[in-house]
């Protein structure tokens, strides 16, 4: 099983590649007790390779440079590298052909956009795709989705969500076919069934945040606009989403989760996985159906 | 470019064709389904509770009226993902749609389902829901592999990004976008929650959670705290007018929502194939009101009606100006000029 770490950029690698130094980068008093809640829990963690870029906003792809830095610091610390890309539009697959030319062969890039595949199937073949958690479509709604885990009497609607479309032997042949040989998933709050893997499909899990929801229409991004203008999907923004994280509580459930906490960090909202999450999740590694867990210091929305 | 309307059970045909209807859609949940997966894990984009039909027989009724009248009749199998038991179950249902109702399209979401549905050849084409967010043309690309005709693209998208997309794959495919009543304040083929009743939609839902900001700088002074508060609170009422400003309706009765009515005279230029209209499981009065309105303004565009006039036309049909003006109802920002 391989351990991967999620870095800002070169700076997060100098030092040592401890988990412990890792899960000291958080400075948020209200994501520091998760991060350092799955550190302790994972223990000794030896990172061979590291995840650099974003999956969920085209704004905070790096800039060539940085991405160059990011890729010549993990190759001098002995890591193997991976490219986060994530959905995109016209622009953001004008911006991608920038950056993949610059990789090495053999190293990964997570696609979360089927155009990204095309791309990298055609331009770049010697990049390895591998297919990133926003194209897994598992619900993993946190609000009520440890409720349906918790009710036993629904065997075959629980069954159905802690899976996905990977369950089908079409899909992942399907992937294969397309030279997609590991997909990266969120640790889902209903429990996971990963016996797909046994198919032989690599799988990577984040730690120990999971993403909720996403958009092209960013609330942190409308701080500089007119209120007409506020909220349009796509329209330029300063990274306002580096300044700030917003904290939802659940006051208004109707079930007893009421002090659930839902972080937003510019467009898109996560939640963080709680100690049995993550025992499952550890166990799952333990159990060979897990082959890369990615350890992930901050929220992803770094700006390299 | 036709007029694509929601349409959840026979006795609305009629209406929705009077009104000006060029296309429909609808769904399907076998109650077998419901028994089987309880609400939990829904057969398309709608609740199994009022947004389908539920049985094959209701649905050939309808579709062999619709296409008495010409009308194309497509079916959502739109979920964003099925297990392999229910992709069978899927399958299955597909045969039965296209080879025995005589359905014209079967609209998905799932790449497994899409490959799957593209290797049996069916008579029904293939057209690929707004949930697989397709977003760019190389996406669009991909998808025509699997022998697609029709894309529906997302609501996020601008009129600048879906010209650019419609130009670089034109006579290669049909495109589809939104044009009235449901907003999504999420990317919707990314958003991994639930509408289940017991919860209700998380953006609407977040509106009414308590909010604290963690700022990064040294000190989140007052002035700060309450530059980001505005913020939130334009936000949440941006969210409000996605929900229909609130669920609500204009004094005539009309129900609000999200509308692209000023988009097109830019989509008849641009040459997009249809305007969805959205709300299978609305009440009758607003699915027809909202063909009316669409109808309306898509004839002035067919008959080169100058763009600022169809604007002006469109405001007046939804009767609040206001709500216009406040720039948070539309799904696209249009150059009046242009």
């Amino acid at each position: 099983m391989e351990w991967s770490v999620h870095i800002r950029g070169a700076g997060d690698l100098d030092g040592d590649l401890t988990l412990d130094r890792f899960a000291r980068l958080e400075t948020s008093v209200r994501l520091q007790p998760a991060v350092a809640l799955a550190a302790r829990m994972a223990g000794d963690a030896r990172f061979t390779r590291c995840a650099f870029g974003t999956e969920f906003c085209e704004h905070l792809l790096p800039a060539p440079a940085t991405l160059d830095a990011a890729r010549s610091a993990a190759f001098a610390r002995g890591l193997a590298f991976t490219l986060l890309t994530p959905y995109v539009s016209g622009a953001g697959i004008a911006r991608l052909r920038e950056l993949l030319p610059r990789l090495a062969a053999g190293d990964e890039v997570v696609f979360s956009d089927w155009g990204v595949l095309r791309v990298l199937r055609g331009e770049f073949p010697q990049l390895r795709p591998v297919q990133g958690r926003l194209l897994n479509k598992s619900l993993r709604d946190p609000r009520i989705m440890g409720i349906y885990a918790a009710a036993p009497a629904q065997g075959s609607t629980l069954e159905v969500l802690q899976r996905s479309n990977l369950d089908n032997e079409s899909y992942t042949a399907l992937l294969a076919r397309l030279g997609v040989g590991a997909v990266e998933l969120d640790n889902l709050p209903q429990g996971m069934d990963l016996g797909f893997a046994a198919r032989g499909l690599e799988v990577a899990v984040y730690l120990p945040f999971g993403f909720i929801s996403t958009a092209r229409a960013c609330m942190a991004a409308g701080l500089h606009y007119r209120k007409p203008d506020k909220f349009q999907p796509g329209a330029p923004c300063r990274h306002e989403c580096q300044t700030h994280l917003v904290q939802y509580t659940y006051t208004n459930s109707p079930f007893d989760n009421r002090d659930q906490a839902f972080y937003l960090k510019g467009n898109t909202y996560f939640y963080v996985h709680t100690a049995p999450m993550l025992e499952a999740l550890l166990g799952h590694a333990a159990g060979g159906r897990v082959s890369r867990l990615v350890f992930q210091p901050r929220l992803p929305m770094v700006d390299a | 470019m036709n007029v694509l309307a929601p349409i959840r059970a026979l006795d609305e045909l009629d209406m929705l064709a009077a009104a000006g209807a060029e296309e429909l859609f609808c769904g399907i949940v076998p109650r077998e389904w419901v028994e089987r997966y309880s609400g939990a894990a829904w057969l398309n984009r709608r609740s199994p509770k009022g947004g389908s039909l539920e049985t094959c027989s209701e649905l050939r009724q309808l579709v062999d009226a619709a296409h008495t009248r010409s009308l194309p009749v497509f079916i959502t199998l739109n979920a964003p993902y099925y297990s392999a038991q229910q992709t069978e179950l899927v399958v299955e249902l597909a045969h039965q749609l296209s080879a025995e109702i005589g359905v014209d399209a079967l609209i998905v979401t799932d790449i497994n389902l899409l490959a799957r549905l593209a290797a049996e050849k069916l008579a029904a084409a293939l057209h690929v829901s707004s949930v697989a967010a397709t977003l760019n043309s190389e996406a669009v690309r991909f998808l025509l592999d699997f022998g697609v005709r029709r894309i529906i693209l997302p609501r996020s998208l601008t009129i600048a990004e879906i010209e650019t997309i419609v130009g670089d794959v034109r006579g290669q495919v049909e495109i589809e976008v939104f044009m009235l009543n449901d907003g999504c304040a999420f990317e919707e083929g990314f958003c991994a929650t639930t509408h289940h009743h017991s919860v209700g939609a998380f953006c609407t839902s977040l509106s009414e959670m308590r909010a604290d900001f963690d700022w990064n700088g040294p000190r989140l002074t007052g002035r700060r705290e309450a530059w980001l508060r505005r913020n939130l609170a334009d936000y949440r009422e941006w969210i409000w007018y996605l929900n229909g400003n609130g669920c609500s309706s204009t004094p005539k009765g009309l129900p609000y929502g999200p509308c692209g009515l000023c988009a097109i005279p830019d989509f008849h230029r641009i040459g997009i194939d249809s305007l969805k209209i959205v709300g299978r499981e609305a009440p009758a009065f607003k699915k027809m009101a909202s063909v009316r309105m669409v109808r309306d303004i898509v004839d002035r565009a067919r008959a080169a009606t100058p763009k600022l006039q169809v604007i002006e036309r469109a405001i007046s049909l939804r009767e609040s100006p206001e709500h216009c003006r406040s720039g948070f109802m539309c799904y696209y920002k249009v150059d009046a000029s242009g």
